[in-house]
Parts: C-alpha cells; sequence; structure tokens
C-alpha cells in the first residue's frame, strides 16, 4: 500500500529535501516499510519538533536528535519507494486508482442504472439486427467530466462481447515538433483532416475486418470520443457536413461521446459549435442519451468500496468531503481519495502548519477535516453569471445582526447593514468569472427593479456606486497600453466597488420575488449612437459650406435639429444629405447580430 | 444652402459682429508674421468664421480650395504601432483637423501631423519656404498628455508652421499653452448685434421683418449667432409671412430634456429613475454629448426649483459632470446626479409640508 502511494506523491519540497539530505546519511535507518502510516501522533509532534528545530538548531541537542530520528523517518519512506519503483518498474504499482478501479462490469458503473440500461438496451439492439435499414446507428452520450461516458460504453462493449473500435484525438503536433517533421518531409495534416479521413473510411468500408484477424464474427462498436476541436465557422461546417453523412449511412454503431462544458461558459465559441454538433447529429438522426453528474451517494459508495480494497479507514466525514468537493465527478473524486489517502497526516498538517507552530501542543483531531479540506481537492464550484448577478441584486441578508463589532468600532445607524447572507462578493464573483464592466453594465440595468419603491436615496447611493466603479475601468482603459497588473487590480476592485456599492446601497430590498434579469440596454444605445455618429461625422461638411469642419456637437445639438425643421426645403437644396435615424431608431436593428441577444431573456428565480 | 453658411462673411472686411477683431488680425497679417493663435469663446460667437478668413487673408482663395480626407495615421508608440483614423480638410497651405475625435490616442495625432507638414512645406512664388497653418479644433478636449506634447511640438516646430487653435473655454487649455499663443477672445455677440445680423440677412433675402421678432430671437438665442440664423430660418419655413408674436420653433432636443426635467419633479422614485434614464437614451443615440444634456437638464431644473436648493443641485451637478469626465459610460453619472437630485428634492418636499 505505502509503497504505491508514495509513486504518486508530489513530492513537497520538504521530502525532497530530506531525501537529499539523509541520502549522503548513509542509508543506516532501517524502518520497516509496514510502518509507515506513521502513528500520526509522532509525525505530528516530530513534525512541530523540526519547525522549532529549524529555527534554533544549536539550540538543544535532543531536538536535534529528535530532528534527526524525523529526517530518517521521512526518508525511510521515500527511499523504500525507490527502490521498489526501481526494482519492479513494469509492475502494477504505477497505476492510477482511476485505472484500477475501472469499472470492469455493468453493476460497478456509478452511472444511474437507468441510463446504463439505455445505452445497453440501444446497442443490444443494434447488434441483433446489425444491418438495419432504418440507418439510425449513431448514439449521442452527452456529460460533463468524469460522470463515467466512455467507461460505460467500455463496461457495455465488454459485457456484449462487442470488440471496442476506438477513435482518440490525435495529440496535437507541437511547432517544434512540425519544424521536424518537414525536414523529413512529412507534411502536416490537420486533425481535423485526419478525423475526416477516418470518418470517411468507416462509412464507405466499415471496419476493416483484417484489424482483427482472430476472430471476425465478434460484433464491432466503433467509439469517438471527443470530436476534433473546430475553429472558425468553415471548419465547423465541414465538421458537420462530414458527421452529418456519416449518421445517415454507417453500419457500425457507433457511440460518440461530447462533453458538456456546463452552461457557465457559453460565451465561449466552441462552446457553442459544440453545441451546433450536437443539434445537428440530432437532426441527422442519431439518438442521445445525456449522463448527469453523478450523485454524492454514489460517488460516496465507491469511495468506501475503494477504501476498503485499499484497507484505508476514512472517517465519514472525510468521504462525505470529498465527494461533495468533486460535483459529481466520479474521477475526481477517485484521484482526490488517493491523494488523501497518500498521506493523511502530512496534508492536513501543511494546510493547518502555520497555524501550529504559533499554536504550542494543540493537537488538531485527526478525524476532524477543517474548512480547507474541500479547498484543496474540490474543483472550483462555478455559477453562471446570472446566476452571481441573482445574489447581488437580492441581496439576501441574515435576519438577526449577528455581526458584534468591538466596542471602539461602531458604525453609525444608517451605515450599518446586516450580515450578508452569501459568500463574500468578490469570491461569487471569480466563481462567475465576472469581468467588471459587464457586471457593471448588468447591475446598472436591472438593480432598479430590486428597489423599494420608495427609495430614492438608495437609487441615489447605488448609483453613484455604480459611477465609482465606472470612473476605476476608464483610468483601467486609459492604462492599458502600460501595465498589465495594474489593469488587473483595477478590475477586480472596480467590480468590487460595484457590487459592494450595490448591496451597501439598496438598503431596502423588495422581498424577494420572480424577476427577469435584462440584459443591458445600454449596449443596444452605445450601438446605434456610434452609428449615428458616424453617419452625423459625414454631414459636418453641412456647415460652413464645406470648407471647414464643424464641431461634433454643434452639429448634432443644433444643424440637425434645424435641418429636422426645415425638412424638405433644405435637403433639397444639398441632395446628399441623409436625414437622420429619428428618435425611435429601431434599436434591434443595430445589434440584432449581437451573439448575446439569446441571454437577454434568461430569467432567474429567486435564490 | 443654410442662411448660416451663405450669410457667413468669407475675408476679414466683411466681417461685421467682431470688426475689431478682425481689422486688428488683419494688420497682424499684413505687417508682420503671425504668432500661434489661440481663438476662445463661447459656441456660436463666430470663432471659426474669424479663423477662415484670417486664412485666406493670408493664402488667398486657394485657401478655399480644400480637400477631405480621411488618413490613416501610423505612428510608432514604442511597444507597439498604434493606427489612429482622422477626418481632415486641408488646402496647399492649411490643414484643418480635430484631434480629439482620436479619443485617448490623441497625442500620437498631434505630434505625428505636425511633423508631417514639417516635411513637405510649401514654397511660395518668391521661392522662400512658406509657413503653412494648422488649425486644431477642439483643443479645449484635448487630454492633458495630448497637451502637453502638443507644447512640445509648438516650440519645435515653429518655425515650419502657425497652429490657430480653437476652444471654447480656455480655462481647461493648459498653461503652457497659452502662454505661447496670442490668446484671441471671441465674446459671445450681443442681442444687438445679433438683430443687426438679422436684419441684415432678411434684407438679402426679401422678407418683412416685424417689428421685435428678430429681437425675439436674439433673445431665444442665448447669444449665439449660429443659433439665432438657424431658427430665423426655421420660422420662415414654418410661416411666413412673420408675425410679431410667432412661436419660435425650440431645438427639439432641449424639448426633450425640458420634459424629462418636469418628470422628475413630478415623482421621486426608482420607478421614475428608469423611465427618465429611457429618455436619456433616446438622447445619447441621437448624440447630444452627456456634457450639454446635463447642463441643460440643470437649466431646466434650476427654473422650477426653490431658491434654497439651488446652490446643492448646483454643486452636485458640477461634481457629477466631473465624474463623468473621468469616466466612460456618461449616462451612469446623469442617472447619479437625476438620483440626488430626486433624493435632495424629495426630502425638501418632505420637510415643508410633511
Amino acid at each position: 500500500m505505502t509503497k504505491k502511494e508514495n509513486n504518486l506523491v508530489v513530492l513537497s519540497s520538504d521530502e525532497e529535501y530530506c531525501g537529499g539530505r539523509s541520502s549522503s546519511s548513509k542509508r543506516r535507518y532501517r524502518k520497516t516499510k509496514s510502518q509507515s502510516p506513521l502513528p500520526r501522533k509522532s509525525t505530528r509532534q516530530a513534525k512541530k519538533a523540526r519547525l522549532l528545530g529549524s529555527r534554533s538548531c544549536l539550540h538543544k541537542d535532543s531536538r536535534n536528535v529528535d530532528e534527526f530520528n524525523l529526517f530518517c523517518e521521512d526518508f525511510d519512506q521515500v527511499f523504500s519507494t525507490f527502490k521498489v519503483s526501481a526494482g519492479s518498474g513494469g509492475m502494477c504499482r504505477n497505476e492510477l486508482w482511476i485505472d484500477k478501479y475501472k469499472p470492469h462490469s455493468l453493476e460497478e458503473l456509478a452511472v444511474h442504472k437507468k441510463k446504463v440500461d439505455e445505452v445497453k438496451v440501444w446497442f443490444e439492439d443494434r447488434l441483433r439486427t446489425p444491418k438495419d435499414a432504418n440507418g439510425n446507428n449513431v448514439l449521442v452520450i452527452t456529460g460533463p467530466s468524469g460522470v463515467g461516458k466512455s467507461a460505460t460504453v467500455h463496461v457495455i462493449a465488454s459485457h456484449l462481447g462487442a470488440k471496442l473500435c476506438e477513435w482518440d484525438t490525435p495529440t496535437p503536433v507541437i511547432w517544434q515538433e512540425h519544424l521536424h517533421n518537414l525536414s523529413l518531409g512529412i507534411q502536416y495534416t490537420s486533425k481535423l483532416d485526419e478525423f475526416e479521413n477516418f470518418i470517411g473510411r468507416m462509412r464507405k468500408y466499415g471496419v476493416i475486418p483484417s484489424c482483427f484477424p482472430n476472430d471476425s464474427k465478434q460484433p464491432i462498436i466503433l467509439l469517438i470520443d471527443e470530436l476534433p476541436l473546430t475553429n472558425g465557422k468553415a471548419a465547423l461546417k465541414r465538421l458537420q457536413n462530414c458527421l452529418h453523412l456519416y449518421v445517415q449511412s454507417t453500419q457500425v454503431p457507433t457511440a460518440i461521446v461530447i462533453t458538456d462544458c456546463g452552461k457557465v461558459e457559453r460565451t465561449d465559441l466552441t462552446v457553442q459549435y459544440l453545441e451546433e454538433i450536437q443539434l445537428c447529429l440530432e437532426n441527422a438522426g442519431a439518438c442521445k442519451v445525456a449522463f448527469n453528474p453523478i450523485t454524492n451517494n454514489s460517488i460516496k459508495k465507491i469511495i468506501s468500496r475503494i477504501c476498503c480494497q485499499e484497507q484505508y479507514s476514512l472517517a465519514v466525514e472525510q468521504i462525505d468531503a470529498i465527494a461533495k468537493s468533486s460535483g459529481g465527478d466520479v474521477r475526481h473524486a477517485i484521484m482526490s481519495l488517493q491523494l488523501f489517502c497518500l498521506k493523511p497526516s502530512q496534508i492536513c498538517s501543511s494546510s493547518s502548519s502555520a497555524l501550529e507552530s504559533s499554536k504550542e501542543n494543540e493537537e488538531v483531531p485527526p478525524t476532524v477535516v477543517d474548512d480547507r479540506f474541500s479547498f484543496q481537492f474540490g474543483r472550483d464550484e462555478s455559477l453562471s453569471l446570472f446566476h452571481a448577478l441573482g445574489k447581488f441584486l437580492h441581496n439576501k441578508r441574515h435576519t438577526s445582526n449577528e455581526l458584534v463589532l468591538d466596542g471602539e468600532f461602531s458604525v453609525k445607524e444608517n451605515l450599518s447593514r446586516r450580515p450578508l447572507n452569501m459568500d463574500p462578493p468578490e469570491k461569487v464573483l471569480s466563481q462567475a468569472h465576472g469581468q467588471a464592466r459587464p457586471i457593471a453594465d448588468f447591475l446598472h440595468e436591472n438593480v432598479i427593479d430590486f428597489m423599494n419603491e420608495e427609495a430614492v436615496d438608495d437609487a441615489w447611493v447605488v448609483a453613484s456606486y455604480l459611477g465609482d466603479a465606472d470612473t476605476l475601468l476608464s483610468s483601467y482603459e486609459r492604462m492599458l497600453a502600460r501595465h498589465n497588473d495594474a489593469e488587473n487590480i483595477l478590475h477586480l476592485a472596480a467590480a468590487s466597488v460595484a457590487v459592494r456599492g450595490v448591496l451597501f446601497g439598496n438598503s431596502h430590498p423588495l422581498s424577494s420575488r420572480w424577476h427577469a434579469i435584462r440584459r443591458p440596454k445600454l449596449w443596444q444605445i452605445e450601438g446605434s449612437s456610434l452609428l449615428n455618429k458616424r453617419e452625423m461625422v459625414k454631414q459636418r461638411f453641412i456647415a460652413y459650406g464645406g470648407i471647414s469642419l464643424a464641431d461634433f456637437s454643434v452639429v448634432a445639438t443644433e444643424y440637425i435639429p434645424a435641418l429636422k425643421w426645415l425638412g424638405s426645403s433644405a435637403s433639397g437644396d444639398r441632395e446628399n444629405l441623409p436625414v437622420l435615424s429619428d428618435e425611435n431608431t429601431d434599436f434591434d436593428l443595430v445589434n440584432s447580430g449581437n451573439g448575446e441577444s439569446h441571454t437577454s431573456d434568461e430569467e432567474i428565480e429567486d435564490w | 444652402m443654410l442662411w448660416v453658411d451663405k450669410y457667413r462673411p468669407k475675408t476679414l472686411d466683411q466681417i461685421t459682429v467682431h470688426e475689431d477683431v478682425a481689422q486688428n488680425l488683419k494688420k497682424l497679417v499684413t505687417e508682420q508674421d503671425c504668432p500661434h493663435l489661440l481663438f476662445f469663446g463661447p459656441s456660436g460667437s463666430g470663432k471659426k468664421t474669424l479663423v477662415m478668413a484670417l486664412i485666406r487673408q493670408m493664402f488667398g482663395a486657394s485657401a478655399e480650395k480644400v480637400k477631405v480626407e480621411n488618413k490613416t495615421w501610423k505612428v510608432d508608440a514604442g511597444t507597439r504601432n498604434v493606427e489612429i483614423e482622422l477626418t481632415t480638410i486641408s488646402s496647399t497651405n492649411h490643414v484643418e483637423l480635430t484631434p480629439s475625435d482620436a479619443g485617448f490616442q490623441d497625442r500620437y495625432i498631434v505630434q505625428e501631423i505636425i511633423k508631417d507638414m514639417a516635411k513637405n512645406r510649401p514654397i511660395d512664388s518668391k521661392g522662400k519656404r512658406g509657413h503653412k497653418v494648422l488649425v486644431l479644433n477642439d483643443v479645449d478636449k484635448l487630454s492633458r498628455e495630448a497637451q502637453h506634447s502638443l507644447r512640445r511640438t509648438m516650440e519645435k516646430y515653429s518655425s515650419y508652421c502657425r497652429l490657430i487653435l480653437c476652444c471654447n473655454s480656455s480655462s481647461r487649455v493648459t498653461e503652457a499653452i497659452r502662454s505661447r499663443c496670442l490668446n484671441v477672445r471671441i465674446n459671445g455677440p450681443t442681442d444687438d448685434e445679433i438683430v443687426k445680423v438679422l436684419e441684415f440677412i432678411g434684407k438679402k433675402e426679401g422678407l418683412q421683418l416685424p417689428s421685435g421678432f428678430a429681437s425675439r430671437i436674439a433673445e431665444k438665442s442665448n447669444r449665439s449667432l449660429r443659433r439665432a440664423i438657424l431658427s430665423f430660418e426655421t420660422c420662415r419655413v414654418q410661416q411666413y409671412p412673420f408675425v410679431s408674436n410667432q412661436a419660435i420653433p425650440p431645438m427639439d432636443w432641449e424639448e426633450y430634456i425640458s420634459e424629462i426635467a418636469s418628470d422628475i419633479m413630478k415623482e421621486q422614485s426608482p420607478k421614475r429613475l428608469y423611465q427618465v434614464r429611457g429618455k436619456l437614451y433616446e438622447l445619447l443615440v441621437n448624440c447630444i454629448p452627456p456634457e450639454i444634456i446635463l447642463k441643460r437638464l440643470l437649466y431646466e431644473l434650476l427654473k422650477k426649483l426653490d431658491a434654497e436648493l439651488k446652490h446643492e443641485v448646483c454643486h452636485w451637478a458640477a461634481y457629477y459632470e466631473h465624474r463623468m469626465r473621468l469616466g466612460q459610460k456618461s449616462i451612469f453619472h446623469i442617472e447619479a446626479f437625476v438620483a440626488k437630485f430626486m433624493s435632495i428634492y424629495k426630502s425638501f418636499l418632505i420637510s415643508t409640508f410633511g
């Protein structure tokens, strides 16, 4: 057990150091390997001793001895690992638990039973009547990463006794490699080309039996794991065409696995492309099965099973925490489990060593999982922008004033607010990947809806803070060319000011109810205003008989209105005066092409 | 052609409103080399008219043969190359441009264009190298950096070219630039002067002007000659023959702002603020500069306001006008002003009427 774990450790500098040091000390120390999951207490103390010791090395002899012992313990573990891994390199010790505990039977799959059945039945149907006339031989499996999409296909294939033939995304060619290839005369082919070729072959000839000479009667399943990335509309079109053709004509039962990236990064183009491809596949007649994130309970089951097999006993809380932080991603859960099982003592202590070094002799009971645990292992939670905005706008606060302030620092009645019933705004912002500018715009557009009818003062405070944020952001733009770091800080500061301003200012929020969040109208306004401005720049030459530039604002405020009054008689004089679009400019004209327009109607419920 | 342009004086001799200034300039140009000039004064007072007449005085009729160019300047700004597009009007002897159009990249424009001009100086008939004249509009809207670089270029290239700067307010032009120029203040024309001009135009167009009509237009024009002539012409289109109490059509955006102002006075609530925002958007779409919106809005609000609030409201207007210049999205700041006004006014109403 312990041999294995050490192989995977991202060696902490600590350990490396010890290893290096003690290797020079003649390898005298011989502790049995079996002892290495050390009694927690001793490591703990030893560790502390070392911390102290390193500060005051010459100070006590006994300490030094202690320290040395500790070095050697550490070393021993490391050393044993080295020896083992060197001695029996090819053995299964290098195995990751994800590989080791890959599901081999349908029962072991963590995926919901219904989903598995769905997929299984589908494949069974295809394999029973292989030359099905309906041509519907493609199954699209979607779902977030690490929920066992590919694993399901693998397991089912082996369950049905079918040969699984896989398309794996080829590794990208890096530039140096490309140069090297060029000198050898090997042409570069784009990954998309390769994929197209492959698909073309599969479509025309099916899987060539000669690939599997031993058993040609075995049914074949094709698994396409991840489609190639497309860049740009043209490539997307090609991929769509080729997939479309494939879906309609293939004879081989095929599973296409597509990973959802979640709704958060919807603005990302590649995500949009993926969605389009999915749609295209479905239109072509492919079946679709969507996998959901795996439930906490199934993950917990798997974790305890692995623990059982690895003979580790983890506390229920620890299992809980791992399951929770994985966010429905089994792969991730197992990996964090493996990391956690390496040396629970070390991980915990490293996270709290700073604390401990100050607090003498105070032991943290090993079963208690501190909060930071989830931080270390968890996938970062992400929020959608709308979710975050909803939090800010609804402005939920605790009902009782829990925040007890020290006597010396008291806030005036009208300035104090009850504590927020949410994570710190900055954290929420970072989870939502909020950019300062759009956040400010969205808040500006929507915050008024969330204000009390009477609260004009609040409106002023909020508007003023948003103005502050705007000021910060504009200085950001001026510095753009110069300082990269300053820019980031300013950006963060501006977002924080905007959000906290809204939270603070809206001191009488409406009781929560259902609201729609609008897309900032400001964006449309800016667009059409720019358009009008361009029109107007052309009209500049109406003034001064064309021999001088008129001031822009003069044109806008005086000439244009006058020309409107004068109407046809004036424009008859100079035919080339296009009359500026009226006040009721059709905003939609300007921004209809904007990619984000579909988010405008997104509605949020209150949280 | 609009009357404003049709009856614009072409030469210094024709100028009637600022006759003394015009004569002085004429003397200056004919007798000796002309220094850099800085014209400042309110809009519609005749700065540009003077400048154009002056250029004509310097170079003769050739100054009117201009071409409009949309030039792209490639500027090497140290770490990267900047491309700036700008419209210029130029004749053989002068170039006119509005550097503030380039936004925050304005500082490159000034340097680059002057360098460019210095390279190809015109040679006059006697084989002597002449001066080129560079007319810069809206100097007060230039950023600090641009003004600074302008100062440097003025010194460096003063033997090649003469600058004529135009702006509304000299207070936003740095001291350094002001001291390097001959400052010419152009006052807004008085009502009497405006009336004289309007009567002159009326005579030329063969119109009957009822007594008092011209002076009413002049009064409404806020001492802007351009404004007066434009509204004179609109009146002519609306109703002729003139009646002495004929309504003078206001600018549509001004009317709109006064509507906003009465909205604000009627109700003070976040909901109303939202409606006001919608109306402000419409003004912005039509490219009314936000500073002018804010100023006009303040003017309209002050008209209806109790005297004791005026000071505070003005203070906040000035405050948010400043913020607006620092910031980018003017609507945020205008709205903040409106909200502040609502808040002040509401508490005033509550305290007076309970």
